[in-house]
C-alpha cells in the first residue's frame, strides 16, 4: 500500500475518531450552575465591621458621591444625544442631597449607617458601569445623521472621572480592610464591578489620551489583583505585599487623585 | 453619497463587553458566553476522552474554572483560545486520573511503541487507527485531534497549548508519521 493510500485512509478514519453525539447543553449548564453555587466563596462576609474602617470609607464615600454630583451637573449641560445616554444610564435614583451630606459629613455620620454607605458606594459604581456600557453602545450604534451623532468625549470624560473616584474609594477600603484581615464578599463584588468598568473603558475612546490609557492599564492590574485576593479571601501577607507593591510602584493612588483633580478642574467644576 | 457605516462592533469589543458583564455577575451574559463556546469545547473534550460522561465532566469543569478565573482574562488572546487552554489542561489532567484509576483496577499492559509492536489484529482498519490515535503520546495526540479530527488551525492549537506554531506543525508531522507506520504495518499484513 503506497503513502497516498495510507494518507487517504488516515484522513478518512480519523474523521469519526471518538465522534461526539448530541451535546447535553442544558444539562451541563444546570450542573455548572449547581456546582458554582455549591462552591463557597472564601472569605464570607463578616457581619461585625470594626469601627476603624469607617472613617476611611466615609472619606471615600464623600469623594465618590461628590464626583457623582459633579457628573450629574455636567451631564445636564451636555448636548441632547449624550443627555439621553445619561438618562438611560440612571435606572437607580441618584443619591439625595441628604445622603450626600450625610456621607460628606465625616466619620461620625458615616458610622450611623454603615451598610447603606457601602451599598451606596457600590450603587454609584454600578451606575458608572451602566453609563460606560451605554456610551460604548452609543458609540458603536450607526449614526442616523452625522449632525446628530453624539460626541462621546465629554461624556466619557465624566464617566472616567467618577470611575476614578470609585476606584480610589475601593482601593482605600481594600488596603485598610486587608491589613486587618477583614476581607469580605461585598469588597470582592465591588472590586469585580470596578474591574468590569475599567476594562470597558480601556476599550473605549477614553484611551485616546495616553495618560488615561496608562492609568486604566495600571488600574486594571491592581484591581484584578484585588479581585483575586478578595475572592479567595485568604489572608496571605505575601499576596498582599504584591498588591501593595503594585499600588506603590505604579503610583496608582497619586495618579488617581492627580487625574481626578485635574479633570474636575478641566470640566469647569 | 453617505458613507456606509458598519453597525456591528468589532468581535473583540463584543467579547470584552461580554466578559465585563460576566464579571459583573450578569447571568444572561454568562449563559451567552457558555452558548457561544460550549459546542466546540464539548466536541474536543469528547474526541479527547472518547466517552460522553467524561466529555460532559471536562466541559463543565472547563466552564466552572473559566468563570472562576475570568478576571484573569486580559484579552491578549481570544476568549476561545483562553477557554481552550483551560479545556485542554482539564482534559489532560482528567485523562491522567482516569488512566491511574484504570491501572489500579485492571491489569493493563503498557501502551507499546507503535513502531516496534507486533500488531494484534482485533478489528478493522479503522479500529486499528483509532487504537493508534489513542496510543499517541500526550504531546502528539491533542495536536493531531485538534488539527486532523476537529479542524483547528495551527495558530489556534499553538494558542491553546501554549506552544509555538512551529512546534504544533512538528508534532502533527510526528503524529501522522506514527499513525502511517501503524497503518502501513497493519495494511502490510491484512490488505493486499
Amino acid at each position: 500500500m503506497n503513502d497516498d493510500r495510507i494518507d487517504e485512509l488516515l484522513a478518512r478514519g480519523a474523521r469519526d475518531y471518538n465522534e461526539p453525539g448530541p451535546i447535553p447543553r442544558d444539562a451541563m449548564w444546570a450542573r455548572i450552575q449547581a456546582e458554582r453555587a455549591a462552591r463557597p466563596v472564601a472569605g464570607a462576609p463578616s457581619r461585625s465591621r470594626p469601627m476603624w474602617i469607617w472613617p476611611s470609607m466615609a472619606a471615600a464615600a464623600a469623594v465618590i458621591l461628590a464626583a457623582g454630583v459633579i457628573i450629574g451637573r455636567r451631564l445636564e449641560r451636555t448636548p441632547a444625544p449624550v443627555q439621553s445616554v445619561a438618562a438611560r444610564a440612571k435606572p437607580e435614583p441618584a443619591p439625595s442631597d441628604s445622603q450626600s451630606a450625610r456621607a460628606a459629613a465625616g466619620p461620625a455620620a458615616a458610622t450611623t449607617d454603615q451598610d447603606s454607605l457601602i451599598q451606596q458606594l457600590r450603587a454609584e459604581t454600578r451606575n458608572t458601569g451602566r453609563r460606560a456600557r451605554d456610551l460604548a453602545a452609543a458609540t458603536h450604534a450607526p449614526a442616523r445623521d452625522a449632525q446628530q451623532a453624539p460626541e462621546p468625549s465629554l461624556a466619557y470624560h465624566l464617566v472616567v472621572l467618577q470611575h476614578l473616584a470609585g476606584s480610589e474609594a475601593m482601593i482605600t477600603a481594600f488596603r485598610t480592610a486587608a491589613r486587618r484581615g477583614e476581607m469580605d464578599a461585598q469588597l470582592a463584588s465591588w472590586s469585580r464591578e470596578l474591574l468590569a468598568t475599567t476594562r470597558l473603558l480601556e476599550a473605549s475612546s477614553a484611551t485616546q489620551d495616553p495618560t488615561m490609557k496608562r492609568l486604566l492599564e495600571d488600574l486594571d492590574l491592581v484591581i484584578a489583583q484585588i479581585v483575586q485576593y478578595a475572592t479567595h479571601g485568604t489572608n496571605n501577607s505575601e499576596e498582599l505585599d504584591l498588591i501593595e507593591q503594585s499600588i506603590t510602584t505604579r503610583g496608582v493612588i497619586a495618579k488617581l487623585r492627580g487625574t481626578a483633580s485635574a479633570r474636575t478642574s478641566a470640566a469647569g467644576t | 453619497m453617505t458613507e456606509a457605516t458598519n453597525p456591528q462592533p468589532h468581535p473583540r469589543l463584543l467579547e470584552r463587553e461580554l466578559v465585563s458583564r460576566c464579571l459583573a455577575q450578569d447571568a444572561l451574559a454568562e449563559r451567552a458566553l457558555y452558548d457561544a463556546h460550549v459546542e466546540r469545547i464539548y466536541r474536543l473534550m469528547h474526541r479527547m476522552a472518547g466517552d460522553a460522561d467524561l466529555a460532559a465532566d471536562f466541559t463543565q469543569e472547563t466552564f466552572i474554572r473559566a468563570f472562576e478565573r475570568l478576571e484573569q482574562f486580559r484579552g491578549d488572546s481570544s476568549l476561545a483560545t483562553w477557554l481552550h487552554t483551560i479545556a485542554v489542561s482539564v482534559a489532560l489532567n482528567g485523562m491522567r486520573k482516569v488512566k491511574r484509576i484504570q491501572a489500579r483496577t485492571e491489569v493493563i499492559d503498557d501502551v507499546p511503541s507503535l513502531a516496534t509492536e507486533a500488531f494484534r489484529f482485533t478489528g478493522d482498519l479503522k479500529a486499528r487507527l483509532h487504537a493508534a490515535i489513542d496510543a499517541l503520546s500526550e504531546k502528539l495526540r491533542p495536536v493531531f485531534v485538534m488539527h486532523d479530527v476537529e479542524g483547528y488551525t495551527h495558530e489556534e492549537i499553538a494558542g491553546s497549548l501554549g506552544i509555538p506554531v512551529g512546534t504544533s506543525k512538528a508534532r502533527l508531522f510526528d503524529a501522522r508519521a506514527k499513525l502511517r507506520l501503524a497503518l502501513a504495518a497493519f495494511a502490510g499484513d491484512h490488505i493486499v
